[in-house]
């Protein structure tokens, strides 16, 4: 096959590449399929220009989570304190906003690169599960923000002032997708154009070999969970203007699960060692065009879509570890 | 042959994997009562299959088993194994840390002694006591596995491999069968006292029992067998009996390694003799001493030269390479790189940026076998192929990575459709070729080479040989460390020789040649 592909190389440049990125990336079958059926059933309500808003807003708040984590599951290791960082995080900006103003909204990412290094070195030199770890995490902040709001005696933490973020300057283009759109860049360079992506893949994949090469393991480790608290951080911001310039008081468990599946969806492995964040915006995508066309669907009873995509989420797990033996033996 | 004393005889066992790989081609071994019998042989030598062919984990292609005389069929599983007396200790992963003692010694035993689904543990116990006061076990029944030191762990496993044993025997009613214990290499992580330890624990159980002993330590070999078997590329090349004949080392060692091999095609070489003296002294190890494996380390490496270890497996040249790339901690001593002492506690990221590099031939150790080549060769070569127009981010370049991995590849001729292919497609040779090109263009002062040919073909080794020669030449000092005799005398300008951790003697390259014969 490889052969053809090399022949095809010279005549069909652009046939090449694009046929090279759907291998190495299945859930662009999915994204294309989905696509296909859904605005083939229900076409004037799926392409309508306000769903298609509507998925982009979703695009943006279901990336947001999953892009910082996958860092860390690229290690073969596991973040969920993103819900924690999003929920706290925005008390914080509700808290700090009568002293600093409109800055106040930049303690987001810088709360979340606080609360990864946090992570980070009590995983790397406590050697404490990362999973737990960040449950515990995520628990805690969950719990001091609805503590927040009940001592100050509101019932949200809005933050009205932020209103004019909410106008896009581009017609069509959320505000939230737009605000979502240096996360992505960011994500995609660090993990293509810097270092820090082929490390972690390599420690994810083979930790002695990387080891060996040379690789500072520990520091890595650390770096991978900050930069998952500072993208979940800086993502965030997307998401609370998204809610209306308030951030989430109460705890819902389906909202942890959306970051997980999208990561797992995308194709990244939990054991780690492959994939990455370009692999969780398409997974996103799919989770999000998922939803949402069900949503759409006549006779699709909308109190069940949230057990339809836990039980979408766990065929995705097994086929895919499925998929990853294989890959191991051959 | 005493028909008296002979246990179990394998006759003209071969076998054969995926129908290529000739693994055992018509050996013939006998078990005696009451000895300790070795196997020797180099790594894919067949020890190991034919020792899992004699549990039952593989069926022969063709043989025979006798049983004191009497033809009996090869146990089809280790359980059938057991009820004819034999039973097999592994390398590793034999030991469950997390169990007690008595918990561990009777772990898928248990059904015998459970009434009414509760487990009996007083009798468990009472029977543990009374095989360890036997065996001359001495250890805490309730400690945890872990607890115990590895020889006594070690031991623990033997007395488990003995019961097992007893109970499968007890079904069939023939209580007067000697155990077979098959032991596969089972000193490799003990230190040298450990080593000891088992060995007089060995000899002491050999009145009721007979051990199978595999391993390429051939001074222990030689110092507790009774007989042994040599090994070679599947067939059965040599057959001591100690009692009736002396072995030296050396011949040992030779009917190991073979004598017909690549060398011979080097024999006209002059291999890159850097004149070294005089050169600046690169590395100075002082009496580096790690308890148990190695002690009072000192010589001096000079720039452009190649110093190796050479010893016997067990002598702790490996864990004297393992020390100096940073894996394996020392105790005290002094490490002085260009002039700076560096801390002996250093980790393999901080000796790199030292220029202390590594090397193995174990390919799945180093390689990321599911990166393309390119891939591998800058995941040490980043400084290369990163631009930082912004100076304080280094941005990758992929022209200037995919024109390194292809000049890395054009230069070691390596085997493969282009830079994209992902390393596991390719062959041994090549995949250790991409292992070192990537030193190669890193190019650390120091490189640690430990085995760095194994299990790859005549071409390829020479082509390994000639860059490693070729870094050689440009100043950049080597230590190695390997099973071949004749690649010391290929690559090495000095030849440190040790033995039980310390070292001997010190050879040049012409000495070497001499006293190995090569």
């Amino acid at each position: 096959m490889s052969g053809n592909l090399r022949r095809g190389a010279v005549t069909l440049p652009i046939l090449t590449s694009a046929w090279r990125l759907i291998r190495g990336n299945p859930a662009i079958w999915a994204i294309l399929g989905l696509l296909i059926i859904f605005s083939s059933i229900v076409p004037e309500r799926f392409l309508s220009s306000g769903n298609l808003i509507a998925i982009l807003k979703n695009f943006a708040v279901t990336s947001m989570l999953a892009v910082g984590p996958t860092f860390v599951i690229l290690l073969g290791s596991i973040d969920v304190s993103y819900m924690g960082i999003w929920m706290f995080g925005g008390a914080l900006v509700w808290l700090l906003y009568p002293y600093l103003g409109l800055a106040s909204i930049f303690i987001y990412p810088i709360f979340g690169l606080l609360i990864g290094l946090f992570n980070g070195v009590l995983h790397v030199k406590a050697k404490i599960p990362s999973f737990i770890l960040t449950l515990a995490m995520t628990a805690v902040l969950a719990f001091l923000t609805t503590y927040v709001r009940n001592i100050s005696g509101v019932l949200t933490l809005t933050v009205p002032a932020y209103n004019f973020l909410r106008e896009s300057p581009i017609p069509y283009l959320p505000s939230p997708f737009l605000l979502a759109l240096p996360t992505i860049a960011i994500s995609i360079f660090l993990m293509f154009f810097t270092k820090l992506g082929t490390y972690l893949c390599a420690i994810g994949s083979n930790e002695e070999g990387a080891k060996l090469a040379g690789i500072n393991v520990e520091k890595y480790k650390v770096l991978a969970f900050m930069f998952s608290g500072f993208l979940v951080g800086l993502g965030s911001i997307a998401i609370f203007v998204h809610l209306g310039n308030q951030t989430r008081v109460d705890f819902d468990p389906s909202e942890l699960v959306r970051g997980l599946a999208a990561i797992v969806l995308g194709g990244t492995p939990l054991a780690g060692g492959m994939g990455g964040p370009h692999r969780t915006l398409l997974g996103a995508l799919v989770y999000v065009l998922i939803f949402n066309g069900l949503f759409l669907l006549p006779g699709v009873d909308p109190n069940h879509l949230k057990l339809y995509i836990g039980a979408l989420l766990l065929g995705a797990v097994v086929i895919a570890s499925k998929a990853l033996k294989g890959a191991l033996i051959a | 042959m005493d028909i008296q004393k002979q246990l179990l005889e394998a006759k003209n066992i071969s076998k054969t994997f995926d129908n290529v790989v000739r693994a055992l081609d018509a050996v013939t071994i006998e078990v005696r009562k009451n000895e300790i019998l070795s196997v020797v042989g180099e790594n894919g030598a067949g020890k190991s299959t034919l020792m899992k062919i004699l549990v039952g984990v593989y069926p022969p292609d063709s043989g025979e088993l006798y049983h004191i005389g009497q033809r009996i069929p090869f146990p089809r599983n280790p359980i059938e194994a057991l009820r004819r007396g034999i039973s097999i200790v592994y390398q590793e992963r034999g030991v469950i840390p997390h169990l007690k003692v008595y918990q561990f010694l009777f772990l898928g035993l248990e059904e015998k002694f459970t009434r009414l689904g509760r487990l009996q543990l007083e009798k468990i116990i009472g029977i543990a006591k009374s095989v360890f006061d036997e065996l001359g076990v001495r250890c805490d029944l309730g400690s945890y596995m872990y607890e115990l030191p590895l020889s006594t762990q070690k031991m623990v496993e033997i007395a488990r491999a003995i019961l097992s044993i007893r109970l499968a025997i007890g079904d069939s009613g023939a209580p007067d069968i000697t155990p077979i214990i098959i032991l596969d290499e089972p000193t490799a992580p003990l230190s040298i006292e450990e080593r000891d330890e088992l060995f007089q624990y060995l000899l002491n159980l050999k009145k009721n029992n007979s051990f199978i002993f595999v391993s390429h330590i051939i001074p222990e070999v030689m110092k507790f067998s009774d007989r042994i078997y040599v090994l070679r590329d599947g067939k059965l090349v040599a057959h001591h009996d100690l009692s009736v004949e002396k072995v030296s080392e050396e011949q040992l060692f030779r009917e190991i390694v073979g004598r017909v091999s690549y060398y011979e095609l080097y024999g006209g070489h002059e291999y890159g003799r850097a004149e070294a003296e005089g050169r600046p002294i690169i590395l100075s190890v002082r009496n580096l001493t790690k308890k148990g494996y190695y002690q009072d380390i000192t010589f001096d490496l000079r720039e452009g030269e190649c110093i190796g270890l050479f010893g016997p497996a067990g002598c702790g040249k490996s864990e004297i390479a393992k020390t100096l790339y940073g894996e394996l901690l020392a105790d005290s001593g002094k490490l002085i790189v260009d002039n700076k002492e560096i801390s002996i506690k250093g980790e393999p990221h901080s000796r790199l940026r030292r220029g202390i590099g590594y090397f193995s031939g174990e390919t799945g150790k180093e390689l990321f076998l599911y990166w393309p080549i390119k891939k591998n060769v800058s995941i040490v070569n980043f400084e290369k192929i990163v631009r930082s127009p912004l100076k304080i981010v280094s941005v990758i370049s992929f022209k200037a990575e995919k024109i390194l991995a292809e000049k890395i590849v054009k230069k070691l001729r390596i085997k493969a459709p282009s830079v994209d292919t992902e390393c596991y497609s390719l062959s041994g040779g090549s995949k250790q070729k991409v292992s070192v090109g990537k030193w190669l263009e890193r190019s650390p002062k120091i490189l640690i080479l430990e085995d760095p040919t194994i299990g790859i073909d005549v071409g390829a080794r020479e082509d390994i040989y000639e860059v490693l020669l070729e870094m050689k030449k440009n100043g950049i000092s080597m230590i190695l460390v390997s099973d071949d005799p004749k690649e010391y005398a290929i690559l090495c300008d000095k030849i440190v020789l040790m033995r039980d951790g310390k070292i001997q003697k010190m050879y040049t390259n012409e000495e070497f040649k001499k006293v190995m014969e090569l």
